[in-house]
């Protein structure tokens, strides 16, 4: 019985292999080839390059102002992260712990829920316009805007890990005399650890790989983040693939890297995220 | 009654007083964030509904025009298109998606060697940009497979097929490429919560493969479903950034979605008003899908609940 | 202790990333030139260098700005109220909501308008809301719409270049019969679909049509039907996967010997060059009517430049519209951009546009007839679909007619909306 139990089924481990060369690692493949490749040694896209140049990449660099477009989508995604993690937890746990008590935060509370029907291509013409009259339209205005339009989104994930935090936890540090601010940061903030991890990595898939927000928002060249860049160059990268290729390959290995080192739990927080 | 559990009564009751007040940092803190909350997000919201019912054109002057905006969205044979396109799209990549997820799930959770490896892989694309996947399939759509078309001799490879009317296929491939990962991971979730032991009753009572998928798997995967089904049909219904890197729209209007007629109409063809009437619109679709998912939700938990 | 140096890290990623945005604000002594061509960002950019060596003292730098979907980014802008301190454009409807919006500086009184000749400074007015005489932009660049053909293959078929519709088909059918593809189309960039309607209309459309037809007297179904019978038949003699080539793609292929003509226009042949140096080709104008002094070449504004009327160091950007002006700088851009000159004194003489040289000397040129359709009137939309319904197989009165009455519907939707 147990024996059966251990045996492995090698045909769907060898479709599934199959099926990940072909769909998943042939397409990254070609990314990277390509971006290695000499412009005239594109007959044969998928064979390895006859000679590698790495020159691709430091052209994209300098042509698509990598390391300031680097640095704009670093600092949206870090600072609207660690906003994110505090504020919208804190505004959660306010609201989960007391709805019954007001109704105030009930209104909240569902007021945010409702919020999360509407689409942003509702809202993105109007918001064009108040943007810029708020002069809203660079990276702190749109860092800003990322904390605020993710509340709904979070208070409705952070709100169900907090319903299932003993109350108890709480009343227990308020007899101590620790003020409510104390108890959620000393508390309450550090159980929802696997929370704020769901939280973080949903906060950093958006903003990194958001393109529409910037599109319509930034329009100052040095202010632009490294998505919007892809698309405001793919005109000028036309007629050369492999300086397109290096750029997409230059987006793409931070998250690539990001992603090996914490695979596991990003797939964890995601789960957590969804089924919550 | 003595002194201590006396002062200990006393002391509950003034708890629950004090429980009953809420502290004003609560109020301070969801209040504050709840403004901000509703000048960016709701004021905006607001504000498109206004601008729907003026003739605005992004500047300058406006007049009031009632409902004519709304009218012309009615009757505009462009914009009627590209809610049939975005239905069209939403409907045939969700049940793609999900089919092919759920093939992908169970082909993952049974007893494969390098499973976390094999795992690791199928949920790369989530973690890659949407603008991205799009340049890069729009290279292979164009260069590698009419190439690979000719050299085969199959007529209707041979051609981009970005450049047909089918194109709208190719946008449902990348959108499943990328979309797959996410759902694919929902349903192992759901899948690993399944207890093995129904499994072997099943088998002493000869209920194998898709017998046993029918009837025991797949009604306990419902609740991973439900939460696919909706997450992806809101996703679709408001498909973009591969439009945007793919296509553009072409050829003629075939694939161009609402959102992207929104952007290029409403930013780029002077037709503002009539693009935050039709975003109105939009949203009100979106709201009656919404609640029209959460009924049938509601229904079946009530069955197996 | 990990927890510790975790802590740090997120620290001084954070401080980095707060600061040095921070930082490259605070030096922020910029004049943006907005341009809308990726054709010519190089030289454009060459030109914005030059300056601003030149310029170093005021510390002021003019920089770059070439976005993708120009147009709709412009406008974006236009309606944030967020005008570029010196802007690029093409003289079409774009430039109009421009400039009727009422942001652009006029320019009068510069001294580098009287370089300019009268009739491209007419052209600008012409664009210009209820062709108001006054100078809110200045033209830099004329283009021309026709066929690009490769030279040598002419010559190796022993052909001639075409002077009416007959001719022209005769050329077709000739190249046909030699097992080549007379034409290399790239309509998966749609825009590209409005060249060959913007050289074939003009020769054969009522003079009047504009005006009329925004008026309501006329209809493009009434008087379009050759004009779209045309089109169709030169998209007939093409390469098979015309809607699925975008214009990167074709041009190269075009560059590297594909295909016998393109119609597009001048600006393709600096793509042309890059793609393969040793590029021999010329260009003719489209031949859409037998009688020979019907078929213009079209030309229009390429390029005109305006000015912010809110521009934070108006100087500058005057100094660079004047630096920009100069006989030598606008030489070096038609150069680069085998484009011509509205400046009296500058000459194009590369022999890739000898063939339409004289034409457009001698004025034998059209107007783009797509620079006059109203802004929300979308020509390339509908030629794709046009184009896609041939694609399909469908037949072609029945297309034609979907297709012209599509205009009249769209154009009577954008015009009473105006």
């Amino acid at each position: 019985m147990i024996k059966t139990a251990e045996k492995k089924n090698n045909l769907i481990t060898i479709i599934l292999l199959i099926g990940a060369v072909v769909f998943i690692f042939l397409p990254l493949y070609m990314t990277i080839v390509i971006a290695v490749k000499d412009p005239t040694d594109m007959n044969n896209v998928l064979a390895l390059p006859r000679k590698l140049r790495l020159s691709n990449f430091a052209d994209a660099w300098t042509m698509t102002d990598f390391p300031r477009k680097f640095l704009n989508t670093a600092f949206i995604t870090v600072v609207n992260l660690v906003f994110t993690l505090i504020t919208n937890s804190f505004v959660a746990y306010a609201i989960t712990r007391n709805r019954k008590k007001s109704k105030f935060f009930s209104i909240v509370y569902y007021y945010f829920i409702s919020a999360m029907f509407i689409p942003f291509h509702v809202i993105m013409l109007p918001l064009v316009i108040q943007a810029s009259t708020f002069h809203m339209d660079n990276i702190f205005g749109i860092t800003f805007l990322y904390i605020v339009f993710g509340l709904p989104m979070n208070i409705f994930i952070y709100s169900g890990a907090i319903k299932s935090i003993p109350e108890a936890l709480d009343e227990a540090a308020r007899i101590d005399g620790a003020s409510p601010l104390q108890i959620f940061w000393n508390i309450i903030f550090p159980v929802l650890k696997p929370t704020s991890a769901t939280v973080a990595i949903l906060s950093f898939m958006w903003t990194w790989n958001d393109f529409t927000m910037p599109l319509v928002l930034l329009t100052d060249q040095k202010q632009q983040t490294l998505q919007l860049a892809q698309y405001i160059f793919s005109g000028e990268f036309s007629v050369n693939y492999n300086l397109a290729f290096a750029s997409y390959t230059m987006v793409l290995i931070p998250v690539l890297a990001i992603y090996l080192i914490c695979q596991k739990w990003i797939m964890n927080g995601v789960v957590a995220g969804a089924v919550k | 009654m003595s002194v201590t559990s006396r002062h200990k009564e006393k002391k509950e009751s003034r708890m629950k007083r004090k429980n009953k007040k809420v502290d004003t940092v609560y109020y301070l803190g969801v209040g504050f964030m709840a403004v901000l909350f509703f000048i960016f997000h709701t004021c905006a919201f607001l504000k498109g509904i206004f601008f729907s019912f003026t003739d605005w054109k992004g500047y300058g002057a406006w007049n009031f025009v009632g409902l004519k905006n709304y009218f012309y969205v009615f009757k505009n044979k462009d914009i009627l298109a590209a809610y049939a396109f975005t239905f069209k799209f939403a409907f045939i990549s969700t049940i793609a998606v999900n089919i092919v997820s759920l093939i992908l799930a169970c082909a993952l959770n049974a007893k494969i060697r390098f499973k976390n490896f094999l795992k690791g892989i199928y949920f790369l694309p989530y973690m890659l940009g949407s603008l991205i996947v799009g340049f890069i399939f729009n290279f292979i759509f164009g260069n590698i497979i009419p190439k690979l078309g000719q050299t085969i001799g199959n007529e209707s490879m041979s051609v981009n097929i970005l450049g047909t009317s089918h194109a709208m296929w190719a946008i449902v491939f990348v959108t499943v490429w990328a979309g797959c990962a996410f759902n694919t991971l929902i349903y192992i979730a759901g899948l690993q919560s399944i207890d093995t032991d129904i499994y072997e009753a099943a088998a002493l009572d000869g209920a194998h493969g898709f017998k046993r998928f029918r009837l025991i798997t797949f009604p306990l995967l419902a609740p991973s479903f439900t939460i696919n089904m909706v997450l992806s049909v809101k996703g679709y219904l408001m498909v973009y950034d591969q439009i945007m890197a793919m296509t553009g729209g072409g050829p003629g209007n075939t694939t161009t979605s609402i959102a992207v007629m929104i952007y290029k109409q409403g930013l780029g063809k002077g037709q503002f008003a009539v693009q935050t009437a039709n975003a109105v619109i939009l949203f009100i679709v979106v709201v009656a899908i919404s609640i029209f998912q959460l009924r049938i939700l509601e229904k079946r938990e009530e069955k197996v609940g | 202790m990990k927890k510790k140096s975790v802590a740090v890290l997120l620290i001084t990623v954070m401080t980095s990333a707060l600061i040095l945005p921070g930082c490259a604000k605070s030096d922020k002594k910029e004049v943006e030139f907005f341009s809308s061509k990726a054709e010519n960002a190089e030289i454009m950019k060459t030109l914005v260098d030059e300056f601003n060596k030149e310029n170093a003292a005021s510390g002021v730098t003019v920089v770059l700005n070439t976005p993708a979907d120009a147009g709709t980014v412009l406008k974006t802008r236009l309606a944030k109220n967020d005008i570029p301190d010196i802007i690029a454009y093409g003289g079409d409807s774009t430039y109009t909501e421009l400039q009727s919006a009422g942001v652009l500086k006029d320019l009068s009184g510069a001294d580098y308008l009287n370089t300019v000749q009268d009739a491209y400074m007419q052209m600008v007015y012409d664009v210009q809301k209820n062709k108001e005489q006054v100078p809110y932009a200045v033209p830099y660049a004329a283009n021309a719409s026709g066929v690009i053909y490769n030279v040598d293959k002419f010559n190796e078929l022993g052909l001639e270049v075409p002077k009416t519709w007959d001719e022209f088909l005769d050329v077709i059918r000739k190249i046909e019969d030699s097992g080549e593809t007379p034409f290399e189309y790239t309509f998966k960039d749609t825009w590209t679909l409005c060249c060959a309607w913007n050289s074939i209309a003009p020769d054969l459309a009522p003079d009047t049509f504009n005006d009329e037809r925004r008026k309501g007297n006329t209809s493009f179904a009434a008087t379009h039907q050759e004009i779209a019978g045309k089109y169709l038949e030169l998209m007939k003699h093409a390469q098979k996967d015309i809607l699925g080539t975008g214009y990167d793609d074709g041009n190269k292929a075009f560059a590297n010997g594909e295909g016998v003509m393109m119609i597009n226009g001048n600006w393709v042949l600096n793509q042309l060059v890059t793609a393969n140096a040793d590029v021999n080709v010329d260009m003719f104008a489209v031949p859409a009517s037998n009688d020979t002094s019907h078929n213009y070449v079209t030309s229009g504004i390429d390029v005109l430049l305006c000015e912010s009327k809110t521009s934070k160091y108006p100087e500058v950007a005057d100094a660079f519209m004047s630096f920009m002006m100069r006989k030598e700088n606008n030489q070096k851009y038609i150069d680069d951009q085998f484009a011509f000159s509205p400046i009296e004194g500058v000459t194009q003489s590369d022999a890739k546009v000898a063939g339409i040289q004289k034409d457009i000397e001698s004025g034998k040129v059209a107007n783009f007839p797509d620079h006059y359709y109203p802004s929300g009137f979308d020509l390339a939309e509908a030629l794709s679909e046009f184009a896609m319904n041939y694609v399909n197989g469908e037949e072609d009165s029945k297309n034609i007619d979907t297709f012209l009455k599509e205009l009249d519907n769209q154009y009577d939707a954008v015009n009473i909306a105006e």
